[in-house]
């Protein structure tokens, strides 16, 4: 077994665990669950420290590292051919930093539930099962193998918001389900056609393997998705570019994008504070990761195709999420929207084909993926306290609880760009692929890098305008005094999990090169496989 | 016929090894009833003993009869490999069914098993044939014993309505069918479907005749599959029957008319002739609205069992989407009625496994039910996972086999409307979700809002249904080992 499978399935076998031991050692599991994500970030960490920076990755499986191929299934379906799946992971750089990032996210988010009370043996056993599934999505390279890990993901979530969520967790818990699922059931379908389309050269059978996938010569000529295609012409529309928008759909739910949105603002306020965590940190950043890997490696001709809409649809999700969080008045509510607005960013910058727009995408996923779940652990403090998250609840924090307030301070000013954070390292590398995509003809208007900007207005508004709702002021509660009471300070527990994430945001933010670096090969080879379709 | 008599006998007398299963099952058939009448005073079990036996023996000699090709009584009997993996799918799952109703019934025992076996007697016949007059006695013989089997158990009105339901709309659609063959023989000369002769007749005849007989034909089919519209009967009979009768009806009787309704489409849509289009319209069309109209109604169930029910239907119609993709490797098909075998019994032992210990079928009734049988709720999750068809489970590999060989033969010919037949079954999968995560849903997410009576139930029980769980993540993730087997 090698180190990526390790990391992979360590979390499974301590499900397994968890659900052997008997109900008298309650106590040992987040123990358990603690141990084994310390030690995942470790491995993260240290495949991250030895990771070849000059191998690129993307469609040639000799640049990817740490690369596990097992055959798994072979099917003999007489006329249908031979199904080849094999067991196949390896990570580039699109993928590594990404897997530290949700190690890392995991273990804020075991932080975060270690006063968790109810039921502790179904949490982390699903909790565990999520972990073996997220890492599973960014490492796998056999499209088989993402599937499977990319639905399995689905229940420990369902029942992670349905079970231990808030007041409408039904709801919440099966509306982010069917989203999810809506999306995955029509990409079995286009992964069936794709499977149809794509000879292995090697043994001359159709593959799952999805580097296979990304070379044009690996199609049979009038299959399916064969490139330039026409003869199989569904309603006028080219097949490739019907694959390539159910695809990018299947996705863009996970993103979320803007209108297909609507499962998030309920997903994140209902789901417990460690869910959130979870569910910001790393599940959004599977959206974007499936669009780079999936959309635009497998589908390049379709990617410099319809770079404008998608580029279009970042800059309405940038400003149509930062106007809702600026009208919201539930705090937990504002962070989900301010994900909505920020994760367009990544959509703008993938969109923009250029290495700057990319590499920006992919550090404005890094980095609010720890700041997003800062944030919610942020909520979840006070929510803790006095169960309560209304904006217009609180106010004179600063005087009550001057600890909680520097750390929200700067994390607000972390997410809304301030420079030396992370986050404006991340959207001003957007905004600058934005600006350049023009002179580089890659078909994105200057306006559209105008309009994430104002994006980046609005979030300064709607972050500096919270703060000063909450925190500034003659202290007023709604609870009055039992509040007073219940709102202590920051605990040590918390402050250790919080302190990580912000000083993080602030490293980055000073030496953006500690992503960059293992990025860049990897960016710029999916540049250059996109660049002659333009 | 210039046969002589000398001749037909040799056949006869030549073809009697490939019935051995089939005798062996008569013979089991009467030892049954002869332990229902005279050991029963002595040995309660005798006659669960016999069938047991009978079973067992079945399965030993239809592994023999694995990997054989042969035809005999003059082409009325079919030993192929489809029919003897569906036979021998068929046999396991009898032997399932007789336990279940075993621990169940322990006071009734008795004729319940001579029946069992009549019906399996009567499935294997329909697996094993061409001949549409076999196909007919076939039918009859399963629904005869079904009729029984629902009623036999009946202390209740509700119950008794059911087994009286069944049986009359049973009786009406299996008349239509003999009317239905009895115009095909006049226009064909010829009851086998496969033959040229049969073909022929059917070519050169007026076609609104074999229009109308095809359709005649088809209720019959229709009914033991239950596919829209002929499916009316099955949610009450469903929720009416003991919930063992129950699990025996929605699966085993239906493999039996899906082999031989997979013949039939084969023999029949492979020409280019009008009746090939036909019945290739008809096949598209009825599982489009059979998915349809099974899940969608499925949505509204309250009862577990009913639920079941229409879920079945759904179901039918992806079996029915898997023939529409028939050309000439059946093993993705075996593959899915498996599956769909295996996850149907482990979901009705679980439903009568709640049952018994608390005494209700409605959904309501499992609220916070989840913290008291963790186990069993987890696995039933897990069925219900693969109901839907999610990875890990059996379920999944199967609807992505039956997605694969429509697709392939969308490639072939470019008929549109296989891609509307892809894209219902997909949404209809998600569809499915609703309604099979009301379970988990109950039994994790509520909290329960009465407290029952607890009975012990039975302890056999569950752990066959754990295996059969284990069996469907198994499979799941190593299909290939599965179908090797089948291949």
């Amino acid at each position: 077994m090698g180190i990526l499978s390790l990391l992979i399935f360590l979390p499974l076998f301590v499900t397994l665990l968890i659900l052997v031991l008997p109900e008298s050692a309650g106590r040992m599991y987040k123990y358990l669950a603690l141990g084994i994500t310390v030690i995942q970030l470790g491995i993260s960490l240290y495949l991250y420290q030895v990771f070849d920076v000059s191998s690129a990755g993307i469609n040639q499986v000799n640049g990817y590292q740490f690369v596990e191929q097992l055959p798994w299934i072979r099917m003999d379906l007489g006329s249908i051919g031979l199904l080849e799946i094999d067991y196949f992971v390896g990570v580039d750089g699109i993928s590594l930093p990404l897997i530290v990032l949700s190690t890392l996210v995991m273990l804020m988010a075991i932080g975060a539930s270690w006063n968790m009370t109810k039921s502790g043996k179904g949490y982390y056993a699903l909790l565990m099962l999520l972990n073996t599934a997220v890492v599973g999505i960014f490492s796998a390279l056999d499209f088989f193998l993402f599937y499977v890990f990319y639905e399995v993901m689905l229940l420990p979530l369902y029942f992670l918001i349905g079970i231990w969520g808030g007041e409408r967790r039904e709801y919440a818990a099966i509306k982010f389900f069917i989203y999810t699922l809506l999306g995955s059931v029509f990409m079995l379908l286009v992964i069936v056609g794709l499977y149809f389309s794509v000879v292995n050269p090697a043994t001359g059978a159709h593959t799952f393997n999805m580097l296979l996938m990304m070379d044009p010569g690996n199609y049979t000529p009038d299959s399916f998705f064969a490139y330039a295609n026409t003869y199989h012409n569904v309603l006028g529309l080219e097949p490739r570019l019907i694959g390539f928008i159910i695809l990018f759909f299947a996705f863009a739910i996970k993103v979320p994008i803007v209108p297909l949105h609507t499962w998030l603002p309920d997903a994140h306020v209902e789901a417990p504070t460690p869910v959130s965590i979870i569910l910001a940190g790393v599940l959004l950043k599977i959206g974007g990761y499936g669009i780079i890997r999936v959309c635009y490696s497998i589908f390049p001709d379709m990617a410099a195709l319809t770079n404008w809409w998608i580029a279009l649809i970042g800059v309405v999700s940038i400003l149509y999420g930062a106007l809702n969080a600026l009208a919201q008045k539930d705090l937990k509510r504002m962070i989900a929207y301010s994900s909505v607005s920020h994760m367009g960013f990544v959509l703008l910058g993938i969109a923009s084909l250029t290495a700057e727009g990319v590499s920006g995408a992919m550090f404005q996923m890094i980095s609010h993926g720890f700041l997003s779940a800062a944030l919610f652990f942020l909520v979840g403090v006070i929510y803790d306290r006095v169960h309560d998250r209304y904006i217009y609840n609180f106010r004179g924090l600063a005087s009550l609880m001057p600890k909680y307030t520097a750390y929200v301070a700067i994390a607000f000013f972390a997410s809304l760009g301030l420079p030396g954070f992370s986050a404006f390292i991340g959207e001003a590398f957007v905004i600058i692929g934005a600006f350049n995509a023009e002179s580089m003809a890659t078909g994105l208007p200057r306006w559209m890098a105008i309009g994430g900007s104002l994006g980046i207005l609005l979030s300064a508004a709607y972050f500096l305008w919270t703060l000063q709702r909450m925190f500034f002021g003659q202290t007023r509660l709604f609870g009055g005094q039992a509040w007073q009471s219940a709102l202590t300070d920051l605990s040590a527990r918390e402050q250790i999990v919080l302190f990580p994430a912000l000083a993080l945001a602030l490293l980055l933010g000073i030496a953006p090169s500690l992503i960059f670096n293992n990025l860049n090969s990897s960016v710029l080879q999916l540049i250059d496989l996109i660049k002659p379709f333009l | 016929m210039n046969l002589s008599i000398a001749n037909i006998l040799d056949e006869i007398i030549a073809s009697v090894p490939l019935l051995k299963p089939e005798l062996l099952l008569i013979a089991g058939f009467i030892i049954c009833i002869f332990c229902a009448l005279f050991l029963q005073k002595w040995w309660k079990d005798s006659a669960f003993a016999a069938c047991l036996a009978t079973t067992v023996v079945l399965i030993y000699a239809l592994v023999e009869q694995l990997g054989l090709s042969a035809t005999g009584f003059s082409n009325m009997w079919l030993v192929d490999p489809v029919g003897t993996y569906a036979r021998l799918m068929i046999a396991v799952s009898t032997l399932i069914i007789a336990i279940f109703i075993q621990q169940r019934y322990r006071a009734h025992n008795g004729d319940v098993y001579s029946v069992l076996l009549a019906a399996t007697l009567g499935m294997n016949v329909l697996a094993a044939t061409t001949n549409w007059l076999l196909a007919f006695i076939g039918i009859e013989i399963v629904s005869i014993a079904s009729y029984v089997l629902v009623g036999f158990f009946a202390d209740s009105k509700k119950q008794a309505e059911a087994a009286m339901k069944y049986a009359l709309f049973g009786s009406v659609c299996a008349a239509v069918m003999l009317y239905g063959l009895s115009l095909i023989y006049g226009l064909t000369g010829d009851l086998d479907f496969r033959s040229a002769q049969h073909l022929q007749g059917l070519m050169t005849s007026p076609q609104a005749m074999v229009t109308i007989a095809f359709l005649f034909v088809f209720v019959g089919i229709g009914f033991k599959l239950s596919f829209v519209p002929f499916h009316i009967w099955s949610p009450d009979v469903y929720q009416g029957a003991p919930t063992p009768v129950t699990a025996f009806l929605s699966t085993i009787p239906k493999v039996a008319a899906l082999i031989l309704f997979m013949r039939l489409y084969k023999a029949w849509s492979a020409g280019g002739f009008y009746f090939s289009d036909l019945m290739v319209w008809f096949m598209i069309t009825v599982a489009i609205v059979t998915m349809l109209v099974g899940n969608l109604a499925a949505l509204r169930q309250n009862d577990v069992k009913r639920m079941m029910a229409y879920s079945s239907i759904g179901h039918t119609g992806f079996l029915l989407m898997s023939i529409s993709a028939y050309q000439d490797t059946s093993s993705y098909i075996l593959f899915y009625i498996f599956a769909y075998v295996v996850t149907n019994l482990a979901a009705f032992i679980f439903i009568d496994h709640i049952e018994q210990r608390t005494g209700t079928t409605e959904l309501t009734g499992y609220a916070g039910l989840g913290k008291k049988m963790p186990l069993l709720f987890v696995c039933f999750t897990v069925v219900a996972v693969s109901l839907i068809g999610l990875p890990p489970t059996i379920g999944f590999v199967g609807k992505l086999m039956i997605f694969s060989a429509v697709f392939d033969l969308y490639g072939d010919t470019q008929a549109t409307a296989l891609v509307l037949l892809l894209i219902v079954g997909v949404l209809t999968s998600v569809i499915s979700l609703f309604f099979y995560f009301r379970i988990p849903l109950y039994a994790f997410l509520r909290n329960a809002d009465r407290q029952y009576m607890e009975h012990r139930g039975s302890a056999i029980l569950p752990l066959l249904a754990y295996v059969l769980t284990a069996l469907i993540i198994f499979f799941g993730l190593f299909p290939d080992l599965l179908l090797r087997m089948l291949g």
